[in-house]
């Protein structure tokens, strides 16, 4: 008998609600139904009457995660539509904030990963560890978030040059804490078995469905605009760019584990090839022509495209966050799973998750309903843990 | 594969039916007829194994700009395919049959600017509020020119009085 369960569209503390429609047979998904749009705010047409310099402020408000992603990505593609060069202590700037921001952001998601499967030590082991993480931004751009720091030519605020020294001691620290949480995950057989072979999404399939970021790589598809389209000094500066090969839950999870050592090594590179200088080249008008940007944000790649018809308001500016590839990834990666998976999986795409408000299960056979909680989605998930580490126990 | 090399195979398969263009070494734009759109898309993401990214709009006066950004990772450069949809009823074939990842740009560029992708397996809108007119396609130049947004709360609320025949808050009638 085919149940249909629709999930969501809205949860107070995250930000992004969706609606997911679940097929199920049994405890078997066998098909999805997505729908997104709750929350849509017209920011492309807004920006459409924001002058070039205004923009900045208010994709930042895209998401609040990704603060630094959206207006690298934005003054990327303006620069891109100039032909200007950004001077090269504003290059490193850039890039120390952007890695700031990848790793606070990974650190949020493994915590609410562990707290979805019933970790909820990791959970607040990966938040303790993330705030330090927002105190070398602050440092760095005088907020903990809505970092206010890029613009066209360069960045709005130096770096002072007594605070570089304070922050290497805590990238040694950040190390040591993140080589704990990783051995933790990597080596816990429960999380082995909660998270393996759940939600597998292949080379194949990653490449039909353009999907970008961790949720790629974790299925062995190679692509990380740092690397593939480099921008400011991302050519100078030296990392690997981390892949696996299965593309279930707990290679997403690895992936973004590792990827934080790469972040804290292109940081200390960064501030070790510092030298003081200019942080932003004159930039006078805009002339007509098109420009696109490229920036891989910790979910994958943002892409925006402007086009300049000479004013000074952008004529047309398309913003294309990666989530919006990787949810339609779950179309695949859910059928087939079971309920308590379905929410470890729309989750593993890190997708600014906030599906799970409520979850109304409608039987067409006897016409019945009934409503389960996010709290009962998430308790669902967590006592299928809780099973496994009783069995793991046993044995 | 290198630039030259993919624009010389297009240049040699569509003829005069597309027009090559490059901006910087790292963008390449090809402006294609609309006959020859799927093809194109399909032997780029296929024979020549491009990266499927994500598509964007332009709506000028006369019809609808749309393109798709096909970027080559290992080469370091991003193409971008373009056609011109003609108004009134600006139409084009989908190619969300040939590239799954494009089901949903091409909703979105559906309901925001009224680009009908014909063979389209689901062509519903993406985004749109269930209280939202049918009709209604808020990108569309001519929704820009003669649909008036309220700037604020408060003129959103004096103009819904006006429509009503009060009178105006704190003014004397």
């Amino acid at each position: 008998m085919v149940k249909k369960i629709p999930i969501g569209p809205f949860h107070p503390i995250l930000e992004e609600p969706e609606f997911f429609e679940l097929h199920v047979d049994g405890e078997n998904v066998t098909e999805i139904d997505m729908k997104i749009g709750w929350s849509h705010r017209g920011i492309e047409l807004l920006s459409e009457h924001k002058t070039w310099d205004q923009v900045p402020f208010l994709v930042e408000r895209v998401c609040g995660i990704c603060s630094c992603s959206h207006p690298f990505a934005y003054v990327k593609a303006v620069e891109d539509l100039l032909g200007i060069e950004v001077p090269l202590r504003a290059q490193y700037i850039r890039l120390i904030a952007a890695e700031l921001e990848r790793l606070h952001s990974h650190l949020l998601w493994t915590g609410l990963a562990g707290h979805f499967i019933g970790y909820n030590t990791v959970f607040m082991w990966a938040w303790k560890y993330r705030e330090p993480v927002l105190d070398i931004l602050e440092a760095v751009t005088g907020n903990r978030n809505h970092y206010a720091v890029m613009r066209v030519g360069g960045v709005r605020r130096d770096l002072p040059q007594d605070e570089i020294q304070g922050i290497f001691p805590i990238l040694d620290q950040l190390w040591k804490n993140n080589e704990l949480l990783t051995g933790a995950i990597v080596d816990d057989p429960v999380i082995h078995a909660r998270t393996k072979g759940v939600g597998v999404l292949g080379k194949a399939m990653c490449r039909e469905y353009g999907a970008l970021g961790p949720t790629a790589r974790a299925g062995g598809y190679d692509v990380d605009a740092r690397r593939d389209h480099p921008i400011d000094a991302y050519d100078k500066v030296d990392f690997d760019v981390i892949l696996c090969e299965n593309g279930d839950v707990f290679d997403k999870a690895v992936v973004r584990q590792l990827e934080n050592f790469e972040s804290i090594k292109i940081i200390r590179q960064c501030l070790e090839q510092m030298e003081p200088g200019e942080i932003c080249a004159e930039v006078h008008e805009i002339p007509p022509g098109e420009g696109l940007g490229i920036y891989e944000a910790p979910r994958g790649e943002v892409l925006h495209y402007v086009r300049s018809d000479g004013g000074n308001m952008p004529m047309r500016h398309k913003i294309r966050a990666p989530s919006f590839n990787n949810i339609l990834t779950n179309e695949y990666s859910v059928r087939g799973s079971t309920i308590a998976d379905a929410g470890l999986i729309t989750a593993a795409v890190d997708p600014c998750y906030s599906c799970t408000e409520r979850v109304g299960v409608i039987d067409r056979g006897i016409d019945d309903r009934y409503i389960l909680s996010e709290g009962d989605l998430i308790r669902l998930s967590q006592e299928k843990t809780e099973e496994i580490r009783k069995r793991f126990a046993k044995e | 594969m290198e630039r030259e090399e993919v624009k010389k195979r297009i240049a040699e398969k569509f003829g005069n039916k597309v027009q090559i263009a490059e901006s910087s070494p790292k963008r390449v734009y090809i402006y294609a007829e609309n006959d020859i759109w799927v093809d194109l898309a399909s032997f780029l993401f296929n024979d020549l194994d491009a990266r499927f990214d994500t598509g964007a709009s332009v709506d000028d006066r006369d019809g609808v700009e749309v393109m798709f950004f096909m970027p080559f990772d290992r080469e370091h450069y991003y193409v971008t395919i373009k056609t011109f949809a003609k108004k009134p009823n600006p139409t084009l074939p989908s190619i969300s049959n040939v590239i799954i990842g494009a089901k949903w740009i091409e909703r979105e560029i559906f309901e925001m600017y009224e680009v009908t992708f014909k063979g389209h397996p689901d062509l519903r809108p993406l985004l749109r509020a269930d209280n939202r007119p049918e009709d209604f396609y808020p990108a569309k130049r001519e929704t820009k020119e003669t649909h008036e947004m309220p700037r604020s709360r408060d003129d959103g609320q004096e103009r819904a009085d006006e429509v009503a025949g009060k009178p105006p808050k704190g003014k004397n009638p």
